[in-house]
């Protein structure tokens, strides 16, 4: 029987148009002023604003602080990435255990980060990372280390932002590897085990391969949400110092709501899209030729 | 029963004064807008034709209202308007160039404010707000510790505070004092150039942050960071500091007086507030908040009326009696209750030689590119020489 086309507009035309309004349209907007000179003074009267055509994108291939945020970001994706994954991993496989103790205290603790807000983490992390009279410090003054200035360093500032971004995804993402674990069926280990393969062996061998769609998953939104850093530096450093820890919403925020150069954030959060989408579709080809 | 009549019945009192009274609606922000009702009952009370609609907006919402406000002409009459954000959305062209009313007003009139507050007021040579408060920045300091190393004083002059931090440093404290801010740097470096007469633009317009003043300014301020004295990002606790003596001198504004006494009595009696170093002068940085008149407010006359009323010496001390904060008219500060409060009565003093940063949409990129040429000479990357001529590059180049 066919579906009335009546019905179809009732049951997905809200949705639809909703999306409309609040997605499609603000997209399409911002890719037409990432053409035009839209700054200040054109945001109380549109007239003032002109398509200067790619010019946006030509001085952002141009622009020092752009590539020093670009590589600042893919710094943190490349590091951040298979720790979130890693870690998440060998948690969700602890917690997993039939063996492991206080485990609904674990899941909790691990859980916690993800749900406070990110303004309310930052102020602890920035006392606990403060050189003089921070935690970190103070404990690894116990073992006679003298710790780095966290936030103060150039060198160790994009770090500390790193440590706060994992410790913050990973209780995200035990939840979703939990998930694909309890679908793992016992019998699958039952038959490894016969076979003599370890403890190790199994893992590598049966938890793994089952895995392969959470973990496809769980790369793919890490990636994009990594790709989007912006909280954490914004309330840790705020790009400092000597914009290390600069990342590339965070010079979009900096462009389009400080400086209200809207053109020129706009070709800016098109870049990021163009490279969201490159790294993703890049992603899929990968699992696709592997299936 | 009776109490609720009497309520009742003053309830329905106030509301047929209110009849047809013309609605002004005015966006406040933080401890102002819960306080400012005070002061429109006062206005009603003189003035029964007008009714006045004072909507709080939280600080850390107020930047976002505004501009969607603006870019979407849903805008009060009045609104409040941190100092610093007169620029960018002052030429956005929102705001009621106040010219013609000035000119017919008889409170309101430059001569009766702070110089430097009402050069806030100005963006492109129109003078769009009117000072409503203002604060500006004075030295804190540790009186017993300073003692200690020979000052009975507070360092008068920039070689006196150099001399005294190196000494508190000597003496034990981790720092001497605090200058870094993790953001807005400027606000702690401009004084110090202002100080030894240099600024970012001369009155042409040119950009002179590579001359002598700027560069000795630059240096001297950071030499602090440099030799260690004073916190290289990531500072404490700035009360825990005071008490504890790690940084005994700090510059900050008035609302850090109430704070102290409130928060670390324990060192009651041990700390004073002082005038900035002098070295030509004593600059500091002026902020505040002003007052501003949208262009599509459909009252303007009625929304003058309460600016100016709000700009009435004994309506500017009745602001302080209530929030404690500054008033932009120096009348207002001959009254008893501002000099009863001598480390007040320093910022008064302060008043008269603080000053505002350029009032130009640029400036908030100006300030990005000074907080990280700052950081490159605090952090020993570059000499302040070095930094400044690459300021004055950025600066050419945002300004081209």
């Amino acid at each position: 029987m066919k579906t009335p086309l009546r019905a179809i507009i009732g049951f997905i035309g809200p949705s639809i148009i909703l999306l409309l309004i609040f997605m499609l349209i603000p997209i399409v907007v911002s890719l037409v002023i990432s053409f035009t000179d839209f700054d200040v003074y054109a945001i109380y009267d549109w007239g003032r604003a002109s398509f200067i055509g790619f010019e946006n994108y030509v001085n952002l291939m141009q622009d020092p602080l752009f590539w020093r945020a670009l590589l600042n970001t893919l710094y943190a994706l490349v590091v951040a990435m298979p720790l979130t994954v890693v870690l998440a991993l060998s948690f969700a496989t602890l917690i997993n255990r039939e063996a492991t103790y206080f485990k609904n205290f674990f899941k909790v603790s691990f859980y916690l980060p993800s749900i406070t807000n990110t303004v309310a983490i930052a102020i602890v992390w920035a006392w606990m990372l403060n050189p003089d009279y921070g935690l970190i410090n103070w404990f690894l003054g116990l073992f006679g280390i003298q710790g780095p200035n966290w936030l103060g360093d150039p060198i160790w500032a994009m770090p500390s932002v790193i440590m706060l971004v994992v410790w913050k995804a990973v209780g995200y993402n035990i939840i979703l590897f939990t998930a694909g674990l309890q679908n793992i069926p016992d019998y699958l280990y039952e038959a490894a085990e016969l076979d003599g393969a370890s403890r190790f062996q199994q893992f590598l061998h049966v938890t793994i391969p089952s895995l392969r769609p959470t973990i496809f998953f769980v790369t793919v939104m890490t990636v994009i949400g990594y790709l989007q850093l912006f909280e954490e530096p914004y309330m840790l450093t705020a790009g400092g110092p000597l914009n290390s820890t600069l990342s590339i919403v965070l010079y979009l925020y900096r462009q389009g709501f400080r400086f209200f150069k809207l053109g020129y954030a706009s070709s800016i959060a098109f870049m990021l899209f163009l490279m969201i989408f490159a790294l993703t579709y890049m992603q899929m080809s990968a699992r696709r030729s592997e299936v | 029963m009776r109490k609720t009549l009497v309520v009742l019945s003053v309830v329905m009192l106030l509301v047929s004064f209110n009849f047809g009274a013309t609605k002004i609606t005015v966006w406040a922000m933080g401890e102002e807008a819960k306080s400012l009702d005070q002061l429109a009952e006062l206005f009603m009370e003189e003035y029964p034709e007008y009714e006045v609609d004072i909507q709080a907006i939280p600080w850390a919402n107020a930047y976002d209202k505004i501009l969607t406000g603006i870019a979407g002409r849903q805008v009060p009459d009045i609104a409040q308007m941190g100092t610093t954000w007169m620029a960018p959305f002052g030429s956005m062209g929102a705001f009621e160039d106040l010219a013609p009313y000035i000119e017919n007003s008889e409170v309101v009139k430059p001569e009766n404010f702070f110089q430097g507050a009402w050069e806030t007021g100005i963006v492109d040579g129109k003078q769009f707000g009117i000072p409503w408060y203002v604060d500006t920045r004075a030295m804190y300091y540790r009186t017993d510790l300073l003692a200690q190393v020979g000052y009975d004083h507070a360092p008068q002059n920039w070689d006196e505070l150099y001399d005294a931090v190196k000494k508190l440093v000597e003496n034990g404290s981790r720092y001497g004092i605090t200058l870094y801010q993790p953001q807005d740097n400027y606000q702690v470096l401009l004084p110090f150039v202002w100080q030894n007469g240099g600024d970012i633009l001369d009155s042409a317009g040119n950009v002179i942050v590579d001359q002598p003043e700027f560069v000795e300014a630059f240096g001297y301020y950071t030499r602090f960071f440099t030799e260690g004295l004073t916190p290289i990002a990531g500072g404490g606790n700035l009360f825990q500091d005071f008490a504890s003596g790690d940084t005994p001198i700090f510059f900050s504004g008035p609302w850090m007086v109430s704070m102290i006494r409130a928060q670390i009595p324990q060192i009651d009696g041990n700390w004073d507030v002082a005038l900035m170093p002098e070295n030509k002068s004593r600059t500091s940085f002026m902020g505040g908040s002003d007052l501003v008149i949208f262009r599509d407010s459909k009252n303007k006359e009625a929304a003058w009326k309460f600016i100016e009323f709000l700009s009435r010496p004994d309506i500017q001390v009745k602001w302080y009696q209530i929030v404690n904060a500054l008033p932009s008219v120096p009348k207002a500060w001959e009254d008893p209750l501002l000099q009863s409060d001598p480390m007040i009565a320093t910022f008064g003093e302060q008043l008269n030689d603080a000053k505002a940063p350029i009032n130009i949409p640029e400036f908030q990129e100006i300030s990005v590119s000074i907080d990280s040429r700052v950081q490159e000479a605090i952090y020993g990357r570059k000499t302040p020489e070095q930094a400044a001529k690459d300021l004055k590059k950025d600066i050419e180049k945002i300004l081209k």
